[in-house]
């Protein structure tokens, strides 16, 4: 190794960068995007997705036990629904720790464009399952349910770190399901509430708002340096 | 002779990553060069009984590791420290060392004072009843060497065992090895020759697979002499000496 | 002699006794490291959301208070899916901390530091859920809850929390990703549900293994106050659970780095078993059938759980007339004596009048076909038989429409009475039938407008559809009760007979 061929700016003089073509900028997007994807794990979170929007389907299609009132006949699918939101909340967990924050300006934006688009996708998938019939209360409380499904994971991911974010709406599950059975009519339990509801679509918008702001700006909780490789 | 390599090979799909080495070692301190990919890390997991050999013999403090009891009489005796070293954030150095001594069915009684002298040994006895999450690169490193040598190995593995270190912690850890050579078969895969030149008695140089250099560290540093080969030390220079000359051999070839 | 030359160290043998030391202080790290305390002040506030507080809106006898968080399974779905999920976690550390290498490398077989893992992560689980229902049932104690604890019940759910950790535990250990707790505690939640959904369809055969399967449970509101919480069904579904659990763990010690040949084997054999456990209990299930008492499992009964609980009853008196009541229903006596004692002062002294009132066991059929009767009048010398575990007793009653009004409950006796009284029976009555009932009610204390609500409303007393209390019926109901009172009792003295036996028209009141 020698260092003939360097060249090196005047002293005070600081290089500027390499302007780049709208094209090469697009690509280095598209590529941090893919990158911060996988490191996520998004492409099995898509999968799992893509699960439970099968599961659905089926359960649906060939009526599981859907048995009793309406109250009840959401339970299943409500579970399907919190199993998506669960699988959202962990995929914030990022493997990389302080050198990824440090690093620049994009990853609220990665964070903030992740958490929406695996929502979306989430909605797709289980409103596609939901196209075998019968989903109690249709797509309206499909999204209003797992919009505030997810909010609920985003905040626990914040609040308790990605790897645990699915606590948060595996708790509510049982919530809802204990407010179904005992005829609760709250908002903040909104699945309880029938789909036009304006109180419930309220109170799930307002849980996945701040759940989308808390996981751009502060991103999931980090419990100290770790070492090692992380799934 | 506690490790009795002879002609062992490793495959993972159609890369051969171990290709042919014969290695014979007894008690003292081995060290084990190479550049990145050599395949080190290969030949230290198959001596750690952690994968087999896809072809040859291994045999290790007298015994065959491929039986099931002769493998676990193996790791007994064994202390391995890995390149990658995982651990659990929230054990402290102490329940981390004796996790591993429990592990490695040490007699019970003799567990506590086992993993105490391990603590000191690497100088964390200040730091027993701290949580792993809480310590440096460094600390976790001699956290990791503490359990490797817990069971007072008579086969010791160590795959960069220096890396974090600082220099005074280097210095000593030399000394360690040495003191631990005087009774077990001590194998340090490293690509810092300055290790290799503190501790070592004996050396095996590997490239692509092979073992390309075998002797002392002073036969290691007359291959480099006079050859105008890079290097800032003269074992450096040994180094890149003999991996030159393996690899113009093997072009020809 | 140079350090290549030095001899090998041979070791001395370790004790015997060694291993289950070493065994002993593995898992007394594991049990200070493991994940399972962390989760553990979630689960309880969902417990006390999801098991405690419904509860106490029953009635507090311990067949109704437990039959919401023991009969259907609330407690195991307060713990298990999050039990799940956490031993998910546990049992995927190795792969996620990069510890797997250095763990196989170890003299210890991996499974038997997988098994200590676990161990710990179980431990903590069944620990607190003993814990939190041993809290349950002490303040249901200091409310002064009637009966006594469904106990096999708490155990089947102990077991359920076992199931749920190795089941868990065997998801992370074969699938070290952040993925495996979520989906371990989802697929622990869809199978809960889908177990309470099964239930409400099917109410025997091979469903009544599920753990959240209600039927059957806790029908005998009886259970643990006249009888024995009957242990078939339980132990059917320990045996069912037990066999999940012991399968999981089998799982984890298949795969190659678990161990050698003959350990890996002996996994394969304990997979089977589990397996063949499982299979053996949803085939004793699949044989229950329900009983005045309970569940019955033929292979799996003991004949010695039919005999009735002893008591000292809790007495007392209504016009002279002794009410016993089992002491789970000490609280209600003063309310079964205040209801008793008008309609048993306007009878006493006929033929036929109950020398004593005592409290029995609730019968769910009747010989005639029609809906069994909470009061009947039998034996020599006569005695009232009074089944209180077929009505609401005062106070929160759980799922039904609002807590129960003393003078509702003290209504529904009166008229339990009236019609046991007339000879009614099991059916609607005769028209004179009806009629005397109406005036004995009126004599109580229950106007005529009332009581068509109360006739509709009341539980297994069958009548006409509520309207005006009009009609020939009331119209003999209101001159017999016009009549003085020694009067009325002198014609009931000449005609009682008649009319139980159906005998009489209403032209023949007076």
């Amino acid at each position: 190794m020698t260092t003939a061929g360097l060249h090196r700016p005047a002293p005070g003089n600081v290089p500027a960068p390499a302007a780049g073509t709208r094209r090469d900028r697009a690509a280095a997007g598209w590529r941090l995007a893919r990158l911060y994807l996988v490191s996520r794990r998004v492409p099995m979170a898509l999968a799992l997705l893509a699960g439970l929007g099968a599961l659905l389907w089926a359960a649906l299609h060939w009526h599981w036990n859907i048995a009793g009132g309406a109250a009840a006949r959401q339970v299943i699918p409500l579970t399907i629904e919190t199993g998506a939101a669960a699988v959202i909340a962990v995929t914030t967990y990022g493997p990389f720790g302080e050198p990824e924050r440090a690093a620049g300006r994009w990853l609220p934006w990665l964070r903030l464009g992740a958490a929406v688009a695996l929502t979306t996708v989430a909605f797709g998938a289980l409103a596609a399952g939901a196209a075998a019939g019968a989903m109690p209360g249709g797509t309206l409380l499909l999204l209003r349910n797992l919009g505030g499904m997810v909010g609920i994971g985003l905040l626990s991911a914040a609040v308790l770190g990605g790897a645990f974010g699915w606590t948060g709406p595996m708790a509510y599950l049982l919530i809802t399901e204990g407010a179904l059975a005992h005829r609760s009519v709250t908002p903040w339990v909104w699945p309880t509430r029938p789909p036009h509801d304006r109180g419930g679509a309220i109170c799930a918008c307002l849980v996945i708002a701040a759940g989308l702001v808390l996981i751009t700006v502060h991103g999931p909780r980090e419990s100290g340096r770790e070492s090692g490789p992380a799934s | 002779m506690n490790v009795e390599i002879s002609d062992v090979t490793r495959r993972f799909g159609r890369t051969q990553a171990v290709a042919g080495v014969t290695l014979e070692t007894g008690p003292g301190v081995f060290g084990l060069l190479g550049p990145n990919g050599a395949g080190k890390t290969t030949l230290l997991r198959m001596m750690a009984t952690v994968i087999p050999s896809s072809s040859g013999r291994v045999r290790l403090l007298g015994r065959d590791p491929g039986g099931y009891g002769p493998r676990r009489e193996i790791r007994r005796r064994l202390g391995y420290l890995p390149q990658n070293l995982g651990y659990y954030p929230g054990f402290t150095v102490a329940e981390f060392v004796e996790y591993f001594a429990l592990l490695k069915e040490m007699p019970p009684g003799r567990v506590p004072q086992a993993v105490a002298t391990a603590i000191e040994r690497v100088d964390l006895g200040g730091r027993a009843r701290a949580k792993l999450r809480t310590l440096s690169g460094g600390m976790l490193r001699r956290a990791g060497i503490a359990q490797a040598i817990v069971n007072e190995p008579e086969l010791l593995l160590l795959d960069e065992p220096t890396a974090g270190l600082d220099p005074e912690q280097r210095v000593a850890f030399r000394a360690l090895l040495r003191d631990l050579g005087e009774r077990a078969s001590v194998i340090v895969s490293t690509h810092l020759v300055e290790d290799i030149g503190a501790a070592c008695s004996k050396v095996a140089l590997m490239d692509a697979g092979k073992i390309v250099f075998q002797g002392t560290p002073d036969e290691l540093t007359a291959r480099g002499e006079g050859t105008g080969a890079a290097g800032d030390a003269p074992l450096e220079r040994g180094y890149s000496a003999v991996l030159a000359a393996a690899r113009s051999a093997t072009a020809a070839a | 002699m140079t350090a290549a030359t030095a001899p090998v160290r041979h070791r001395t043998p370790r004790a015997a006794s060694a291993v289950p030391l070493n065994a002993a202080r593995l898992l007394r790290v594991e049990l200070r490291r493991n994940a399972m305390p962390w989760i553990l002040p979630l689960i309880a506030a969902l417990f006390w959301f999801d098991s405690y507080r419904p509860s106490t809106g029953a009635a507090p006898l311990y067949g109704l208070r437990t039959f919401w968080n023991m009969g259907q399974g609330g407690t195991i779905i307060d713990f298990g899916p999050f039990v799940a999920g956490v031993a998910a976690w546990m049992g995927s550390r190795d792969g996620r901390r990069g510890l797997a290498d250095l763990v196989t490398a170890t003299a210890r077989p991996r499974w038997a530091a997988q098994l200590a893992t676990w161990a710990a992560t179980a431990i903590w689980a069944v620990a607190a859920y003993l814990v939190f229902v041993g809290i349950l049932f002490a303040i249901y104690a200091r409310q002064g809850v009637g009966g006594t604890p469904p106990w096999w019940w708490v155990a089947a759910g102990a077991t359920a929390v076992t199931a749920f950790s190795a089941a868990g535990f065997a998801v992370g250990a074969y699938w070290p990703s952040r993925f495996a707790a979520p989906v371990a505690t989802f697929g622990g939640f869809l199978a809960m549900m889908l177990s309470s959904q099964t239930g409400f369809r099917h109410n025997t055969g091979w469903a009544l293994i599920l753990p959240t399967n209600s039927n059957g449970n806790f029908d005998s509101q009886d259970s643990g106050i006249f009888f024995p919480w009957l242990p078939d069904l339980p132990i059917a579904r320990i045996i069912f659970l037990a066999g999940i659990a012991v399968a999981a763990l089998g799982l984890t010690g298949l795969p190659a780095r678990a161990g050698g040949q003959w350990l890996r084997r002996a996994a394969a054999v304990l997979t089977l078993a589990g397996v063949a456990l499982a299979g053996t209990a949803v085939g004793l299930a699949s044989t229950a059938r329900l009983s005045a008492h309970g569940m019955v499992i033929p292979a799996l009964h003991d004949a010695a759980n039919d005999a009735p609980i002893t008591y000292t009853p809790a007495c007392g008196h209504a016009a002279g007339v002794p009410v016993c009541l089992n002491p789970a229903y000490r609280r209600w006596l003063p309310d079964m004596t205040a209801a008793l004692t008008p309609v048993l002062a306007e009878v006493v002294g006929l033929p036929g009048t109950p020398a004593r009132a005592g409290q029995v066991a609730a019968a769910y059929t009747s010989s005639d076909g029609g809906p069994p009767q909470a009061i009947t009048l039998g034996g020599h010398p006569t005695a009232l038989r009074v089944s209180l575990g077929m009505l609401d007793m005062p106070g929160p009653c759980g799922f039904c429409d609002g807590p129960v009004a003393t003078k509702q409950f003290v209504d529904q006796i009166r008229l339990a009475f009236a019609h046991a009284f007339v000879g009614a029976g099991n059916g609607g009555g005769s028209p004179v039938q009806q009629a005397v009932q109406a005036a004995l009610l009126r004599g109580a204390g229950i106007p005529f407008a009332a009581q068509p609500k109360l006739v509709a409303t009341a539980k297994n007393v069958p009548g006409p559809a509520p309207g005006p209390a009009a009609g020939p019926v009331y119209a003999a109901a209101r001159r017999l009760a016009t009549l003085p009172a020694v009067a009325q009792h002198a014609w009931l003295a000449v005609h009682l007979a008649a009319l139980r036996a159906g005998r009489l028209t209403l032209k023949e009141l007076p």
